[in-house]
This record gives C-alpha cells, sequence and structure tokens, in this order.
C-alpha cells in the first residue's frame, strides 16, 4: 500500500500495564474498511479494564487495544464495499452484531450474544494509528462535523438509547443523576427531545456547574446517601416529580433516590453500571408504577445521533476539556481516571504528531 | 324501606379481633347504588390486615370491614344513577379514583392519590349484607355468570392488568412465579392472550398440580432458593428463557429468579409483594434490558375480565375451593390464612343463611 507507515497503538497488556507499541498493521475483510484513525475518546470502562483488568465476566486475559469511542478516515476498501469510499470521513459504531439471531433480526441488536464490541475483552479497540471495522458500522461525516464530534456518537447514542426507551418527549421532566459525560449526554438528548425541564444531580459541584451551562434547568448536589431525603429535594427544587429519571452513576444510593424521586406512572432508567446487587425499594417502585428499565448501549441512535450534530441543534464539543497525543496516552488515561482540572471528556489526538 | 333487614358484617376491629357484628345499614350517596351483597372473596390483604393490622403505609386505627372481592344485587338506587336498576347482578370494582387528578384523566386511575379502596384503612369493605358503592364502579353481570364468578373478577383483573403492563401477546413464552389465586389467574389470562406456553413455578406441590389442570404447560417445584439455579431449571423445562415473567408471591428469591430467567429484552412483572427492601442483581437485569414492571391493581380491566368469563374463554370458577356462610367468617378467615385443606380462593356466601 503506498505511504505505508507503521501502527502504533494503545496497548493494554494486563491489568495496571498500558503502553503505547507498534502492532502489525490490520488488512480489511470482506465488507470492512481500513480506517486512518483521528479522533478517539477515553470511556469509563477503557480506564476501568486497566484499572481492574475486568468489569463483570469480561476479563482482559491477553493483551488488548482500547479505545472505542472513534472517527477516522476510509484508507482501503475491503472486498464487497460499496458505500464508502477512500478518503471519507468516518464515525465508528465500535460494537457489530452477528446479524442472523432473533435480537438482530428484530432491530435489538445491542442484545445481541455473539456481539464483537470494540475494546471489550478479547476483542481489540481502535485505539491506534489503522483500525479495520464493519463499512455498515461506519457512519459518513458531513464535512462541518469535526473528527472529535464523530467520536462523540458514541457516548451520545448511550444518551439517545436511555431517552429513547425511557420515552423522553415533548413537556417532559427529567431527573439526571449524574453529571458525567453520559449524564451530561443524556441531559442534551433530552432538551433536543423537547424535555420541559431536566434536573441534574451530581456529589461533584463543578460537573452541576457545566451542566447548568449546556441546559440543565436545575442542579442539585449530591451531599446526602439518603434516598428519600435527595429524593424530597429533588422534588422541591423542581417543583414537582420527574415523569423520568435516567440513572448514570451506578451508585447504590443515587439509584435508591432515583426510584423515590420518579412519578408514580413514571420511568426510571438505569445507564450508570456499578455492583451487581444492590438493594432496593422495590415495594415503592412496584406500587407506584414507576419502571426499572436497563439501558446496553444502544441500537439504531448512531444516524440520529449524528443527524443531531449535524444539524446543530446540539452542541457537544463543550463535553471536550483535555486532548492528548498518541504517545502521550499514559497522561491521558490518568487525567481520565482521576478527572483532573475538571475532566469530563479526555479525546486523545491519533493523527496529530 | 320495604323488607329492611339488619346488616351484619365482617368486622376487624383491631389486629387479631375479627368479628361478625351487625352495624348501621348504608344509604346510596349521589351516583351511587345500595347492594345487597351474595358473595365476597377472601384475599390475602384482608388475612394481612387481620394477622398483622398493618401493610406498609395502610394502618388498621379503627374498626374496618374487610372484603373487597364482591358482586351483589343492587336494592336501591341512590340520586342521578341511571345506568342501573334495582335487580340487577353486579360485580363490583372497590376503588373509586376521583376523577378529577392527571391519574384519573389519563386512564391511569390505579394510581390516584385520593383513591378510596374497599377495605385499605380507614375505608370500610364490602364484607356486609348492605353496601354503597359508586354506580359507574359496578359491572351488570349477564344471567349465565353467577355471583361468585362476580366476586373474581377482581383477582382476574388483576392478572389483566399484569398480562397488560407485560405485554403478553400471541405466542408469548410466559414464567408465572407462584401458583396461589393471582398466579392462577394470571395463568388464565395469557393462555386467553394467546400465549404459547406457560410455566409456573410455586414451592407447593399441590397448587402446582391445580395450575396443570387449569392450562399450565409446565411446572417446576421452587425447591432452590438460589435465583440462577432456579432459571436454568426453568429454561432447561420451558425449552428456551421466558420473554416475560410474571412475578406474585413476593418472595425476594423468587423476584431474582425472575429476573435471572427472564429472555433478554424482556419483561418482568411484578405482582407479588413482600419486603420493602430487596437486594436484587440489578446488573444482570440492566445490561440484558430485562425491564421491571410494578404492578398496582388494575385499571380498565373490569370489562375484559368480565368479557372473558361471559364469553366462557376463561373458567375461574376452579379457583373457588372452599365456602362459607357470613356467620362462619372467622371459620373461612382461618382457611385462608393457613391454605388448609388445599385452599386456593375461599368466597363467603354472605347473601346464604
Amino acid at each position: 500500500m503506498a505511504g505505508e507507515s507503521k501502527n502504533l497503538a494503545v496497548l493494554l497488556r494486563k491489568k495496571g500495564d498500558l503502553e503505547v507499541v507498534e502492532v502489525e498493521k490490520p488488512s480489511p475483510g470482506e465488507n470492512e474498511v481500513l480506517l486512518a484513525i483521528d479522533s478517539v475518546g477515553i470511556c469509563g470502562t477503557d480506564v476501568h479494564f486497566w484499572t481492574h483488568g475486568e468489569i463483570g465476566d469480561f476479563i482482559v486475559k491477553a493483551p488488548m487495544i482500547l479505545g472505542h469511542e472513534s472517527s477516522g478516515v476510509v484508507a482501503a476498501l475491503g472486498k464487497g464495499v460499496s458505500t464508502l469510499k477512500v478518503g471519507d470521513r468516518v464515525a465508528i459504531e465500535p460494537s457489530v452484531p452477528c446479524r442472523k439471531c432473533d435480537y438482530c433480526k428484530g432491530g435489538r441488536y445491542n442484545l445481541c450474544p455473539d456481539i464483537v464490541c470494540g475494546s471489550t475483552p478479547p476483542v481489540h479497540g481502535s485505539l491506534a494509528n489503522y483500525y479495520c471495522h464493519a463499512a455498515d458500522f461506519c457512519y459518513k461525516l458531513p464535512d462541518h462535523v469535526s473528527f472529535e464530534e464523530g467520536a462523540l456518537l458514541e457516548p451520545l447514542s448511550v444518551g439517545v438509547h436511555a431517552c429513547r426507551r425511557s420515552g423522553v418527549t415533548l413537556g417532559s421532566k427529567l431527573l439526571v443523576c449524574g453529571a458525567g459525560p453520559i449524564g451530561l449526554v443524556s441531559l442534551l438528548t433530552a432538551k433536543a427531545m423537547g424535555a420541559a425541564q431536566v434536573i441534574i444531580t451530581d456529589i461533584d459541584q463543578g460537573r452541576l456547574d457545566v451542566g447548568k451551562q449546556i441546559g440543565a434547568d436545575f442542579t442539585v448536589l449530591a451531599d446526602s446517601e439518603d434516598g428519600r431525603e435527595m429524593a424530597k429535594k429533588i422534588e422541591s427544587t423542581l417543583g414537582c416529580m420527574p415523569d423520568i429519571s435516567i440513572e448514570c452513576s451506578g451508585v447504590p444510593s443515587s439509584i435508591q433516590t432515583g426510584i423515590y424521586a420518579t412519578r408514580s406512572g413514571g420511568v426510571f432508567a438505569l445507564v450508570g453500571l456499578g455492583p451487581s446487587d444492590v438493594t432496593l425499594p422495590i415495594v415503592n417502585a412496584a406500587v407506584r408504577e414507576v419502571d426499572i428499565i436497563g439501558i446496553l448501549r444502544y441500537a439504531n441512535c448512531f444516524p440520529t445521533a449524528l443527524a443531531m450534530i449535524a444539524s446543530g441543534k446540539v452542541d457537544v464539543k463543550p463535553l471536550v476539556t483535555h486532548r492528548f497525543t498518541l504517545a502521550k496516552s499514559l497522561d491521558a488515561f490518568e487525567t481520565a481516571r482521576t478527572g483532573a482540572g475538571g475532566a469530563i471528556k479526555v479525546m486523545i489526538k491519533v493523527a496529530d504528531k
């Protein structure tokens, strides 16, 4: 291939052992494209695999390239690809399902038992100079949408999926628990969907301030682990109980708060994941018909997320607070891990030298 | 009024103190009817108020007539009643909402905060010779539908509400946890809605045998409190994971089983109520998008339940195992409490001497 260059990647050899190394440059298979990666955002799960070596049943047993919030340029086409051409700028939806099972055929491909997810062991992620991916899971970016915005489509899609499943619509009154990147994209999406008011909670005032700047109507500091107490505070600040709550932290006290706070007949969506088993006020939820729904990644959300960004309806650019080159990936991960300097989304500019 | 007779009622004076006493005969208010009660089924909640004096925030602070699963004959009309006439045989929907709040106007009147519900303190129930009720919450029974079937419309409506909220439809594969009256009406309703297969669990083999007789495709004895183990047993017996699980016992281990057993993307509905706070495998539910929906009584279900019975599509008669006169109410409640003699639904024949 003309202009061949080496392929550097951020490789997690095992828990705690992360290094930028040269790896083999991949070749696109049938229906795949080879991508020259431009920007990759760091997700909490990437950090967690680095610090803990596992998430639930997914254990890092062999070296794995991290990263799954990516965008880049098509560098070569595999056999059969007709929807993209070399030079196209794309955002990458990182998980490719089997396409054949009942979940895939029914449109809920996020639940495919054979889904292949970048940066979930044992599958390599996209935090490298070169990466191959299914062509139909790469979405062409309009010229005015940046590579960073392309990389942000991944977390934004989580927000779209959460807001859709929880029934956010015109006039909704929404509680978002947690003002990290996922809480913030849920806030942005809810507002774009016509939510009348959004109230957001967090343990960190700085994050609440960012929430306020990008559109939250109210913020409440989560300074109590008493779910009922927090629910009262939320109700009195918002002026009513929210119809919908989207929990983005995974913290048990926040989940309890979300249940107590939600209006009867409403919906409580769980995006954040924490301990496997949590004590819940289940009778309170059941007798008030507050439905508890889980959110696993997204399905059929990237096109919507892209349309939101391309139209200008949603601005995700404020979420990127720190940028690093690929060579400085360890610093990037450390910043993402500690949240130092008010870090929200840390972006690795792979294409920069 | 011609032919006036005394009004005997099963009065719960306080926890543990139940007696059949004479009470004042009520007069129908505006839009109400006076009913000569015929049959009243005993519900687990009636028994619980008798044995514990409270359920959650509802505490028996003053003497209260029990009973809310009733049918009878219209004996007199209150002012403004035009939909019923004296002599009409009716089933009584025991909860009358405010009709003015957002829940009522939106059709989810079961969530009305000002709901007046028979035999939920401080509201008197209908286990008496005479009882008054809102005319529009009394449903006229066709001649071929018995008073006992009329009384059974109440628990059957719980089954209708649960199956609707769970999304039971043609082809559904349903797990019902618990084969008491509520589990059994859910089984009957699910089958009537076109469920392809229903598998039911219980700790009592006798109850499972009844379930098998009335239509369960499979039964599994709940002989383990290990949710994952029970889920495996259910899956291997049914041949697949159920799409929908309807939990009718309230027992924590059964709720956990329901979560583990349900297919990804499916629904677990919680009908049974047990301890307020339960430790649940919430990440398992969330990452598989198994939605958890609570069920609180019913709304707009009585007409459907009546149509099911009147058409012959559903036969609830096998559920009634024991009958007592009003004078023998204490024996009736004791039988309901212990489940002695294979008791499922104990019916009090108020109109019999």
